[in-house]
């Protein structure tokens, strides 16, 4: 099991929640949220394969929120 | 975490065993749309993390790709992250700055090279909303204009005379 903080001042929730749907189906994905982070749970059949998942959901989560700051920016 | 030789202790530290490299900037020095910007560039290659390092700065988290980099090749991936960072803060500081111009600028392009009317060319402006005039009857319609003539055979009317008043 690994975990991905993503600090709320960062990412959107709504772009934490798109990611863990797009990568739902590859790895066990827990939501936790604290005062300041979303938290993503990831458990996987290997300890690489949760590496991986979690390292692209966090850079689809930065995707998808600078998507959200630009669309409102502009 | 272990700091690189080529960076300050307080910006940038690696941890080789796990792969991952973090950068340290102040946010009013690179706001986040920056930072965005340059983490972008290393999605390709690199898992980006943004955090709060506290409350006057962003920790970015570059972990490569390609598992089992050295501590150069860390060190290589933050400068090119902190290059980049700096390129980007410094172009939207531009654009941020050269705004107004810019809209001018535009503004005068799309308006035209005449730019707005003044106030004489308003008052000859003719808003009235009459028939225009029509010398060369381009609106009247066909036979308005190449009407059926009367035929040669035909009886002239009753009523019609000769160009001296006369009976025909």
């Amino acid at each position: 099991m690994i975990e991905v903080a993503l600090h709320k001042d960062v990412y959107a929730g709504e772009a934490v929640d798109a990611a863990m749907k797009q990568f739902a189906r590859f790895a066990t994905l827990e939501p936790i949220e604290t005062a300041s982070h979303w938290i993503v749970r990831v458990t996987a059949r290997s300890a690489a394969r949760e590496r991986t998942i979690a390292g692209e959901l966090a850079n689809h989560a930065l995707g998808g929120s600078a998507a959200r700051r630009s669309a409102v920016t502009s | 975490m272990a700091a690189l030789p080529s960076l300050p202790a307080e910006l940038a530290s690696a941890d080789v065993a796990a792969g991952v490299v973090t950068l340290t900037v102040r946010d009013d020095v690179y706001p986040l749309d920056a930072v965005f910007a340059a983490a972008f560039t290393f999605i390709k290659d690199c898992w980006v993390v943004v955090d709060r390092g506290d409350a006057s700065h962003w920790a970015i988290a570059l972990t490569p790709k390609t598992a089992g980099a050295s501590a150069a090749e860390l060190e290589a991936w933050v400068g090119g992250f902190a290059n980049e960072l700096l390129a980007c803060a410094y172009r939207q500081r531009l654009a941020k700055d050269n705004r107004a111009t810019v809209e001018a600028v535009t503004n005068a392009a799309l308006a035209g090279a005449l730019g707005p009317p003044t106030l004489d060319e308003l008052e000859d402006f003719d808003f009235s909303n009459e028939a225009f005039e029509d010398p060369l009857g381009i609106a009247q319609s066909w036979e308005d204009k190449y009407g059926k003539k009367a035929k040669a055979a035909d009886p002239a009317p009753a009523d019609a005379t000769d160009d001296d008043g006369g009976a025909p």
